[in-house]
């Protein structure tokens, strides 16, 4: 008897099992028709949905500025139930993205998703993207510039309207005023520090990320004709050629590093922990204001200070992009809509909430606009964002960071 | 001689074992506490409260995640019991042929590292609708699980002593009587281990959560990896500490609850 039930059981699930998969294809037609629908038709969609914003979920004021003040506006104002899903790679997005595609899966789980770089790169070259969604945004054709080369190239990679800015990071280094008095402003004067003060410097091995962003500052302080990498046109072993300087430059330190370079802190927290310790005298980061929420968190000296190199300063921008396969579509351009409002990044660029630079054009803004953005100061331990815009640098072709990191490994690390 | 070496070196051993276990556990705790106590000083340095304020937050979603995660580990549990109960059953009692097969293909979702099998069950999950859900997620558990529950109770089984079920059914018990009164509670050792291993492996399972839960489901161990990986590490000692003491009160109370329950009930 026991067995017959469960038999009839299984053979119902099996049954039923393609016959849910079907009612889920059914109501996907009307995609196409919100990229031409009027933007306030949207808003009446998005209504009463529950959008999922996939996110890298390791940093306490980024999940704070989301759950705590972008959350419930959203809520507020749009009617939209925001749930933040933390990650720990973006790279596991892709992943799920690219075994959805293949199964056929036309409903996901992914509204939202935060990338840039790499990932964009893979997203947009394996059709996971829907859209181009951007110019139906209100707020994106107010306030973005997106003929600004640091917007409309993600890494190199042409955007082309799949990704929305959401904002900017500059790479940093990070360094005791304690115990330098004055910090290095070149490549080269840099070289001559660690020199001086064997063992009190030291970079994460790639493929962290702040590591291998160090490796393509220093690149490009060494080269002479650092836009040549911004497009990839070199293979792999041409580029590795011709980037000699800068295994030079990486190996000539190496003896002076901590460990005397035969180990490298695996990844960031752990540099940032030397550097707590006092071990080693600098540490770097591609957050600007990273040393601000450091010492506020009573975890860095109230000492530290932040510099960048005369030779100039890496930035990239990251961005919000939309799966083709995301549920609650209006909901998604909604919320990204809003996260693009001046009052959303005005108080993501408050160093107070997450401290993150402004996906938004300055000279797109209103005098009382701007008035407000001024009353914002960068914490003591931060530069201005005029001494930061100085110096800013575009990153170099997605394309090439693989090459870079594993060149690392066969020039510098094994020497 | 040899003997009073021994004695003598057995309090050190023991010491040396409390300290490897207690070290690292304070380490985590002055971590969480934002402090650091490193050399050359003699005391840790100052602590602060703050990770544990962004944990408890209600909107880090720590309190929900605690409830997901236990509600899928004690689900798969218990249907781990269920699956094993037979299996373990028959690979202790009966000798066929094949039994040793049997047992290495019952053992081998243990063995075969889950990265390797995890895209082939995900897309079939898609197709089956399981994706994305809690059901999905306890029925892929049962997969890294299941082995450790069968292996429990066969042994459990093996150490049985037939001729007490002999008895009862010469005293007349029927079939389910002489389970539940005198199967039963000799197999409580090999449960309460198997159950134990289960809801330990359940609970700290990252990536079959993660891709066939797709997001939606979301356990503790999903929202403490990113900070414990380069994140925060004083935020991530706090959610180890918060995982360690969930870990740590449901096994209490599953043993409990097993031991209480036969001792109540007077079935032995």
């Amino acid at each position: 008897m026991f067995k017959k039930i469960l038999a009839l059981f299984l053979t119902l699930g099996l049954l039923t099992a393609p016959l849910a998969g079907c009612r889920q294809t059914a109501s996907l037609s009307p995609d196409k028709e919100l990229l031409q629908a009027d933007f306030s038709q949207i808003q009446k969609e998005a209504r009463g949905q529950t959008v999922a914003i996939y996110m890298w979920g390791g940093d306490e004021s980024v999940n704070r500025y989301m759950d705590e003040w972008v959350a419930p506006r959203v809520e507020k104002e749009l009617g939209i139930k925001l749930k933040r899903v933390p990650i720990n790679d973006a790279r596991e997005m892709i992943n799920k993205l690219l075994t959805e595609k293949e199964a056929g899966k036309t409903k996901g789980s992914i509204d939202i998703m935060w990338i840039n770089g790499e990932n964009f790169k893979l997203a947009k070259d394996n059709d996971l993207l829907w859209g181009p969604f951007v110019d139906k945004l209100p707020n994106y054709n107010r306030y973005i510039d997106g003929e600004d080369y640091q917007i409309k190239y993600d890494f190199g990679e042409d955007t082309e309207g799949l990704e929305a800015p959401w904002g900017k990071a500059q790479f940093v280094f990070i360094y005791d005023s304690n115990k330098i008095a004055s910090p290095p402003d070149t490549v080269e004067a840099l070289k001559a520090w660690i020199k001086d003060n064997p063992g009190r410097f030291t970079y994460p091995a790639p493929p962290d990320f702040t590591g291998s962003a160090f490796i393509r500052q220093i690149l490009a302080g060494v080269s002479s004709n650092y836009d040549r990498y911004l497009t990839a046109s070199l293979d792999r072993e041409s580029l590795e050629t011709e980037i000699t300087p800068l295994w030079d430059y990486l190996n000539q330190i190496k003896p002076y590093l901590w460990q005397k370079g035969i180990t490298y802190p695996e990844n960031i927290a752990k540099l940032n922990e030397l550097y707590a310790q006092g071990e080693v005298y600098m540490t770097m980061s591609y957050n600007p204001n990273y040393a601000d929420n450091m010492i506020k968190q009573g975890r860095f000296p109230a000492t530290t200070r932040t510099f960048v190199l005369k030779n100039g300063s890496l930035a990239n921008t990251h961005y919000l992009a939309i799966p083709f396969n995301a549920p609650h579509k209006a909901g998604a351009m909604a919320v990204i809509d809003y996260l693009l409002s001046f009052e959303a990044q005005l108080a993501k660029f408050d160093p107070a909430n997450w401290g993150d630079g402004l996906a938004i054009s300055l000279a797109k803004l209103s005098p009382e606009e701007k008035e407000k953005l001024k009353q914002i100061k960068p914490g003591k331990a931060a530069l201005s964002p005029e001494e930061l815009e100085k110096y800013k640098l575009p990153e170099l072709s997605g394309a090439y960071v693989d090459i870079i990191e594993e060149g690392w490994f066969n020039h510098v690390a094994k020497n | 001689m040899v003997s009073r070496l021994f004695k003598l070196l057995i309090p050190v051993f023991l010491t040396g074992m409390v300290l490897l276990n207690i070290i690292p556990l304070l380490l985590l705790i002055f971590l969480s506490l934002g402090s650091s106590w490193m050399w050359p000083h003699l005391f840790p340095g100052p602590i602060s409260l703050s990770s544990w304020k962004y944990v408890i937050n209600p909107a880090a979603g720590s309190l929900p995640a605690l409830k997901t995660s236990l509600q899928i580990a004690l689900t798969a549990t218990l249907i781990n019991l269920i699956l094993a109960m037979p299996a373990a059953k028959s690979l202790a009692h009966y000798h066929f042929k094949g039994r040793k097969a049997c047992e290495l293909i019952l053992l081998l979702p243990a063995l075969i590292p889950p990265w390797a099998v995890i895209t082939g069950i995900h897309k079939t999950f898609i197709y089956l609708n399981l994706t994305d859900t809690m059901s999905g997620v306890i029925l892929a558990h049962l997969l890294p699980t299941l082995p450790y529950m069968v292996r429990a109770l066969t042994i459990s089984f093996a150490s049985i002593d037939y001729s007490l079920e002999e008895q009862a059914y010469l005293l007349g018990g029927n079939k389910s009587q002489t389970f539940f009164y005198i199967t039963l509670p000799q197999l409580l050792p090999g449960i309460a281990a198997g159950s134990i291993l289960s809801v330990l492996i359940s609970l700290s399972e990252y990536l079959t959560t993660l891709i066939i839960g797709g997001g939606q489901v979301l356990t503790l161990t999903l929202v403490m990896f990113p900070f414990v990986n380069g994140g925060n590490p004083s935020i991530g000692a706090a959610y180890s500490l918060l995982f360690a003491l969930m870990a740590l009160i449901t096994l209490f109370s599953l043993d409990t609850f097993i031991n209480r329950y036969y001792s109540e009930n007077k079935l032995y």
